[in-house]
């Protein structure tokens, strides 16, 4: 058996799903950013593999440009998730509602 | 001092009396009135000063940018001629002669800061009319002497009476003036300036530029001002305001600053509005003469001759002859603040009591009063030699070579204003006190004899042009010798006028003695011809056509503009924008629950939707 496009793809598409459900259906802001990363790399999995069967570059330089940002993404997101847990003692998202009207 | 120096103390001593006593002297009546009086006395002087330059210098032009808008540069500025000394001598004078009568006459008065105050800035604004050389100038003057006469004949403001006056006089006043300014800008359109000698200068080169509508516009100033037919409802009520106000404004200057200024701009009228004027004067003339034998309260008569008077004085710059007009305003000023000052004076003796018909017997309680009031009497019908006989006299010379018609109304104008003054001496002089207040009178005190004194000197010489001081009335000099261009047909007329006119006031006061009789406790016309005397009382309805209109039509107007305003603009446009914007705001912000959830559903439905856009899928 060999593995193919195909399967890249599939596979790519099930981690995107698995991050789409955590982030809308998880309450904790860690999780649901972990969430996120996943569907990025979800996404990286697609170039790549898209990438290695078009035998160009373009997908990969892709995912070196998503890898930096998200980097860059995290390190801020993670450090806004700390004040947030300083100020409020959660992050639990049910209990981040006080820009509701 | 220079003469441009002198004249600006002039101006501004009495801004600095009045703007002190608003500052400081308000609850400190005597000293207000003091220092008012003080500089009516320094404008007295400064003005002697000025008119002693003239003779020694010549006219005096001298002016200051004010305002500059583009183009238009507004001056403020002097020109001091011949004319406007007069006017000055005249003001001054007169103003200050009412000021110190006023010392005696509002000594009882609690608002006597006030009433100073307002005879401050009242001086200052005709005195800016006199000297003022641009129209823009004038009528800046103009708006503050309407101002001041607001602020004076609302006086007594506790009473109805003084404050409805009040106002109406000021907003007849705003009729005129809207003409007024309307004329200025077109004059300044036309001509391009609205300096006085310029306007002059341009319509002697060219006198193709004379307009018509700009002399209509500008006349109806002079109309509101010097409360000519139909703008004049507002002089009779005027009347509310203290007797020296009444003397001050309502007879010697204010309503005279109309007259003054078409005297200034006399150039401007072609031949057509002149016809006008001298047939609204002539009206006028008629017109209060008769409604003055409906009328009981003293002063109200005075008001009525006064506005007779004013027709004449219309008549003659109607009729061209403008220095005539100015002759008359002066001697009129004389003997009109003499009859005013009198009848406070009496008013005053009387414990306030104004209807003449509860007077009598005045002459042997107040002597002086009574025979200076009796010399203004005589000059206002024109006795030969007193101040109003030369004035009148070359008014009637004037209408008699011009055609019969006006001559012959002018004359019966002169005949009423004898009968009318007569009724008022035979009634209040002579017989029996007919009231507790005027059993009780007294003479006044000194200093409201003096100014009466000096007044009953000046209506029986100020006609006398010949002791006039130099520069002084060389306007009049030039009429007059206008007036005798044609010699022979001025001798005849001057032997008609002469002899018409000695009959007018012999009759008059002799018919209206035996016709009132002396003392008579109440007014013969009224039990003998009633439906004359209501109508003459009636004074032609204006005051109730105008109520009429004002409430009647004006005021439905304004409630329906005032729906409008509260429907239209208010409710619909308004509100109605509000409520819009309202109702989105309420939308977007359900919209807004502060769910994380929430919103990556919503950023999902975005995605959904963009992408359905970008692949052109029909939505």
């Amino acid at each position: 058996m060999t593995i193919g496009l195909n399967d890249f793809l599939i596979v790519a598409g099930l981690l995107f799903a698995v991050g789409l459900l955590g982030v809308t259906l998880r309450q904790n802001t860690l999780v649901i950013y972990m969430s996120l990363e996943l569907m990025l790399n979800a996404v990286n999995l697609a170039f790549v593999a898209f990438s290695r069967y078009n035998g160009t570059m373009d997908g990969n330089l892709f995912v070196f440009f998503i890898i930096t940002v998200a980097a860059a993404e995290v390190a801020l997101g993670l450090a806004i998730i700390v004040a947030l847990f300083r100020r409020r003692q959660s992050v639990m998202v049910d209990q981040l509602n006080s820009l509701s009207h | 001092m220079t003469a441009a120096q002198i004249l600006l103390a002039t101006l501004l001593t009495p801004l600095l009396s009045a703007v002190f006593i608003a500052c400081f002297l308000r609850r400190r009546g005597v000293l207000a009135s003091y220092l008012s009086v003080a500089a009516a006395a320094a404008i007295c002087a400064f003005s002697f000063l000025a008119i002693r330059g003239l003779a020694d210098e010549g006219t005096l032009r001298a002016s200051l940018d004010w305002l500059h808008f583009g183009d238009f540069t507004a001056s403020m500025g002097f020109l001091f001629d011949g004319t406007s000394a007069t006017m000055l001598t005249m003001v001054a004078f007169v103003g200050f002669l009412i000021h110190l009568f006023s010392l005696g006459y509002m000594a009882d008065d609690k608002a006597r800061g006030r009433f100073f105050g307002g005879l401050s800035i009242f001086m200052f604004s005709m005195l800016g009319i006199v000297l003022a050389d641009n129209l823009i100038m004038i009528f800046v003057f103009w708006e503050l002497v309407g101002f001041s006469s607001y602020m004076l004949i609302g006086h007594y403001l506790d009473t109805d009476e003084a404050a409805a006056a009040s106002k109406k006089a000021f907003i007849v006043n705003r009729i005129g003036d809207l003409g007024f300014l309307v004329g200025i800008a077109y004059a300044y359109w036309h001509f391009g300036t609205t300096n006085l000698e310029a306007l002059e200068s341009a319509v002697s080169l060219n006198p193709g530029m004379i307009n018509t509508a700009i002399a209509a516009l500008l006349m109806c100033g002079f109309i509101g001002k010097s409360a000519q037919f139909p703008l004049h409802v507002w002089l009779p009520d005027a009347m509310a305001g203290p007797t020296p106000v009444s003397a001050l404004i309502h007879a010697a200057t204010m309503v005279a600053a109309g007259v003054y200024f078409l005297i200034r701009i006399a150039f401007l009228f072609p031949e057509s509005v002149l016809g006008w004027i001298a047939i609204l004067g002539t009206s006028v003339a008629v017109y209060a003469g008769f409604c003055a034998y409906g009328q009981n309260d003293i002063k109200k008569i005075l008001a009525y001759s006064t506005l007779s008077q004013l027709g004449y004085m219309s008549a003659a710059f109607g009729l061209g002859f403008p220095g005539i007009a100015l002759f008359h305003l002066i001697t009129h000023a004389f003997f009109k603040a003499l009859l005013f000052l009198g009848a406070g004076s009496i008013i005053h003796g009387c414990h306030h009591e104004q209807d003449i018909f509860k007077m009598g017997g005045i002459f042997k309680k107040m002597p002086i009063t009574s025979i200076t009031f009796l010399v203004g009497v005589l000059a206002l019908c024109g006795v030969y030699g007193l101040a109003g006989f030369y004035s009148k006299d070359a008014i009637l010379i004037a209408a008699g070579l011009q055609g019969e018609v006006l001559f012959i109304l002018l004359t019966g104008g002169a005949f009423l204003t004898a009968g009318y003054m007569g009724r008022l001496v035979w009634i209040v002089f002579f017989g029996a006190p007919k009231s507790d207040a005027a059993a009780h009178a007294h003479e006044s005190g000194l200093t409201m004899l003096v100014p009466l004194i000096v007044l009953g000197v000046l209506s029986v010489v100020g006609g006398w042009l010949q002791i006039w001081p130099e520069p002084l009335g060389q306007i009049i000099v030039e009429s007059q010798h206008a007036l005798h261009q044609d010699q022979v047909a001025y001798d005849a007329m001057h032997h008609t006028v002469l002899i018409w006119g000695s009959a007018a006031w012999i009759v008059g006061l002799i018919g209206s003695l035996f016709f009132y009789g002396l003392g008579a406790k109440q007014d013969r016309l009224e039990t003998r011809m009633q439906p004359l005397y209501q109508f003459l009382k009636a004074r032609l309805w204006f005051d109730e056509i105008y109520g009429f209109y004002v409430a009647k039509i004006q005021q439905r107007l304004a409630v329906m503009l005032s729906f409008l305003d509260v429907f239209l603009i208010k409710g619909v446009i308004v509100r109605g924008s509000a409520g819009l914007v309202g109702l989105v705001g309420g939308c977007t912000r359900a919209l807004h629950v502060g769910n994380i959830h929430a919103y990556v559903y919503w950023f999902l439905a975005g995605l959904i939707l963009l992408w359905a856009l970008a692949s052109s899928l029909p939505l």
